[in-house]
Parts: C-alpha cells; structure tokens; sequence
C-alpha cells in the first residue's frame, strides 16, 4: 500500500485527483469551490480543514458523485464519480458526521451488512465479511443489538463496519466526531488511527489536533484552496491560521505562547517539555 | 432571578416495560447574573435535566423553584418567556423569509406592540453580533450565522435565564469562541446562563459554576477550579497540564482559564 511517490499524473495510479474543480448550488452567485486542484496517493493520508462554509462538505459529496461540478474533472481510482457514482462508491467509502442518519436496520448486524447485500455478495463471504468488520471496529456481541439502544461513539463504529464490509481502498470521513461526546470521540478516533495503515484516508475535521499525524492538510475557505501542507508547516504560520479561522487546541497554544513547540499534542508531553526546560535552567528571555 | 431544582426525579414510561429512569435525585440552582457550566457524558440525564428548567418536563418526583416559588404554580407561558431554551441545532427550527422576521415571531406573539418587538429584535441581533444579517434570507447564512440567528430568536422574549443545549456542536473553533464570547455578554447584561456542553475547555473559559451529571445524579458541583481539580481526568486541557506540574512545582496554583494558565506555566518557565 506504500504510494510509489513518482508523481506520475495517470490517473489509475493515485486514489482521488481533482483538477479545476468548481461548484456552485442553484440560485447562489458564489461559488462553493472554485478551481480546487489536488491529488491523493494510494496509502496517504490527506486532512481538509476550514470554517463552516469553506467547502469542505461539498468536496465530499463532489467525490462521492451526490453532487456534479460545473466545470473541472475529478477521478475517484481511475472513476468519475458523476457518471459512475456507484463504481465510484465501491472504491470510496464516506463517514458521514451524524450516524443516526446512515442507520436502517432492526440489528447492528444487518446494518453493516445493509452495503453488501446491494452488491450481490455470496451469503456466505457476506457473514464473513460482516463478522470480520463487526470485530475491526470493535463491536464483537453487539450483532443482535438494536442500533438506537447505542450511544453516539457505538453507532458511529457500527455505521463505519458497514463501510468497511464493502471493503473500499478510500476512507472519506467527514467531521465524523463532531457529534460525540469525549468518549464517544475518543473511541471513534483510535477505530480510524488503526485503520490508517491499511486505507488512504481523506478526513475532514474542525479538530486540527486530528491531523498532526497526517501527511499533508488542505485549507479550504470560502471555496479556494488556500493552503496544501504539511502539519509542522501549517502549524508554524500562526498568520495563515488566523485569516482561515482556524484555531489551535488548547495544549499546542499554550506551548506555542510558551515558546515551545506547537506539535506537543497531550498535556502529558506539554508538562514534560515544561519541566525540561525548567530543569536545565534556560530562561527564555 | 433564581432558579433552583429540588431532588428532582424523572422517569420515562413508568409502569412500563421501556421505563427508564433517566434523572435520580438531581439539586442544583442558578443565580441571577451566573454561568452554570452543565456536563457529562452521552445519557448523563443533561438533556432530560435542562427540559425541566422550563417545564417542558415535569418531575416525577421533586420541585422546580423561581425564586422560591414553585413553578407548577406559574403561568406556563410566563415560565417559558422567563427561562429561554435553546435545543441542540436551534437552526432547524429557523422557518421566515428574513432573520428580522423569524426572531420577531416569539416576542410578537407576547403580545407586544410594534415598536417594542422591533427594539428587542434589534437588541437580540446586536447582542448575538448578527445585526447585518436582518435582511437576509436565514436558509443562506453559515451554519455558525443560523446558530446565532435562532438564539437571538430565543433572547428577544426578554429570558432571565438562557438555557443552551450544546451551543457550539458542529461549528468551527472560531465560531466557538465567538459563541462563548457572547455568554460573557450575556452574563455582562444580567442574563443566567446555564450551558450544556461537551467540551470542557469552552466550560473552562466562561462558566462561573460546573456541575457534572453522571448516571442522572449530580457526580460533582461546584466552581471550576472545585470540580475540575478534584477528577482531572474529568477536566479541560489546562487543569490536566497543570494538575501534572503540581507535584514538582507548587506554587502553579489552581489555574482554569487559558489567560490564568499561561501566567501560571510562564512562572514555572522562569525556573
């Protein structure tokens, strides 16, 4: 799953490229996305940040074909998602950020078998694949439990077991936490970390804490692409935050007004770097 | 204006199969002027509490005191204009032509005259900083514009106390921090808040008081520095940080807010 990093522009070879990409929703003058252009490598792991109303959940429903663009080209592995949107849908999967709007079924199982059966599976790899994404997100003795009898974190794992039994080589996450409480965010987060090594992953948050681990963050604000870098990069040009609305969680702001670095993630490392710094008697200033 | 609960119960579906009780013995009040930060997880009895503010649930067991009078005794509308609940994604409920317009229908159906209605819309709309948007069709603002827009709705009845259910879920940090900017103001003009939220660092900055729902009883209560430092692992980012620096130095103190925490990190900085 290593992407050969060639930079080659056939389109077989990268999970997803957008080039000139623009939208606008009937009856609006602005456009919604204007001239994006990216690309994603199979095996890496893209983060898509911005305020409300910056495009990003257009850019989701551009790729998996709920929407067509006005001009522009998008390929989803080699397919465009407005002529082919359910090829397009085996290769890409979406998270979507409210799960109670993705689930069907009177039992979890049948819920995450509900993509499958619409691909004509055997029954027998069905039970198989179901069983096998049921244990991948965690939820081993659930099967016969009733979806709505499940907290926020659970029904978004079970909602992501269905995406998974449809086995796509694309993740597509769209501010799946956003709805969770602490708990239930933290458990979704550590299903979708695991899940990292295996999928190309696109993952759309507010949470820019979400992304330290990615391999390149897009800023998307009022529909133009305004930045496509790496975390450390994004980070470090506190001025480029700002004009794109996009605040630091607490522990790295706190180690950036300290003069420390803005990658220290948990309150744990931040206290450490504190005391070392204490420690070895620098005085900054 | 006071408002206070007394071991207040809620059961859903008594006498049921599916009965569930949802509140078990919950106390807790707000004063006048005062942030009351309300927290807990998923099925904690937050959402089951706040309906009992104004009525809209009634204990099973228990009392709902306005300033020590009980509020079975007042007018239902009176209570509601009194104690002002904004749901989880208020912005659903938005339904007129212009923003003026859907925030006027609550005050006009007070019974209010003309001029007064327009003097509170306007008042709410500047309170919330969404007077530019009166004119405007609320189906074409931001989602963090609309939030704005269906609280303001809320603040022109004249509410004692602002009930907030998770104000700031789904929108972007900025427009986070610019919501509980607003609390700030509302506390500034007189206004209770009681604010249900998720995010313990936005209950952090701006509440005066927490209390922590666990299970349907009050877990914990108390002033943030009280309740967070007693649980840290119940506790916003800057408590964690500090509460692990305690041990070797002392003299952080208890700092909640992000301002008190950087000048108390910048004190152990200097050695």
């Amino acid at each position: 799953m290593q992407n050969p990093g060639t930079g080659t522009r056939t389109d077989g070879s990268l999970a997803i490229s957008c080039e000139e990409l623009t939208f606008s929703y009937p009856g609006s003058k602005v456009p919604a996305l204007s001239k994006i252009s990216f690309e994603l490598r199979p095996g890496e792991y893209l983060g898509v940040v911005g305020p409300n109303g910056g495009g990003k959940s257009t850019l989701v429903r551009l790729l998996n074909g709920l929407l067509r663009p006005d001009s522009g080209r998008i390929r989803v592995s080699g397919h465009d998602p407005a002529t082919e949107p359910f090829e397009v849908r085996r290769h890409l999967g979406v998270l979507f950020q409210n799960p109670e709007n993705g689930l069907v079924a009177p039992f979890v199982e049948d819920d995450v078998a509900f993509g499958l059966e619409n691909l004509g599976v055997p029954r027998e790899e069905m039970r198989e694949r179901v069983a096998r994404t049921i244990r991948a997100v965690g939820l081993e003795g659930y099967e016969r439990r009733e979806p709505h009898t499940l907290s926020g974190g659970e029904k978004q794992r079970v909602a992501l077991a269905g995406l998974l039994a449809v086995e796509p080589e694309i993740l597509v996450l769209d501010e799946p936490t956003s709805m969770l409480d602490a708990a239930g965010r933290r458990e979704v987060l550590e299903r979708l970390e695991a899940l990292r090594a295996e999928k190309t992953v696109l993952h759309v948050t507010h949470h820019l804490e979400e992304l330290l681990d990615a391999d390149r963050i897009l800023v998307l604000n009022g529909g133009q692409l305004v930045a496509d870098e790496s975390p450390e990069l994004l980070l470090s040009e506190p001025n480029l935050l700002r004009e794109n609305r996009l605040i630091l969680p607490v522990v790295p702001r706190l180690a950036l007004a300290l003069g420390l670095p803005a990658n220290l993630r948990t309150p744990e490392e931040l206290a450490e770097a504190i005391l070392a710094r204490a420690g070895s008697g620098t005085r900054a200033r | 204006m006071r408002l206070e609960l007394r071991d207040v119960h809620h059961t859903y579906a008594p006498g049921t199969p599916f009965e569930v009780e949802a509140l078990r013995g919950v106390s807790l009040a707000v004063g006048p002027g005062e942030v009351l930060g309300l927290v807990g997880g998923t099925g904690s009895g937050k959402s089951t509490l706040v309906r009992h503010m104004n009525l809209l649930l009634v204990p099973t067991i228990g009392e709902v005191l306005v300033d020590g009078v009980d509020a079975m005794t007042l007018k239902k509308s009176e209570l509601r204009r009194r104690v002002g609940l904004v749901f989880q994604f208020p912005e659903a409920a938005l339904f007129a032509p212009t923003v003026e317009e859907d925030v006027a229908f609550a005050p006009r159906r007070l019974g209010l005259d003309e001029g007064e209605v327009e003097e509170r819309v306007r008042g709410s709309l500047r309170m919330l900083g969404a007077e530019e948007l009166a004119a405007r069709s609320p189906f074409a603002l931001s989602g963090g514009e609309k939030r704005r827009v269906a609280i303001a709705g809320v603040l022109a009845m004249g509410p004692e106390i602002l009930v907030l259910d998770e104000p700031t879920a789904g929108l972007d940090p900025a427009t986070r921090e610019e919501l509980v900017a607003l609390i700030r103001n509302l506390r500034d003009a007189g206004v209770s808040v009681v604010l249900v939220s998720h995010d313990l660092d936005e209950v952090a900055e701006v509440a005066d008081r927490v209390c922590v729902l666990r299970d349907g009883t009050v877990h914990a209560s108390g002033t943030p520095a009280e309740v967070f430092y007693g649980d840290p692992e119940m506790a916003p980012a800057t408590v964690r940080v500090a509460s692990l620096l305690k041990a070797s130095t002392p003299e952080i103190g208890i700092p909640v807010r992000f301002d008190e925490t950087l000048a108390a990190l910048k004190a152990v900085r200097g050695g």
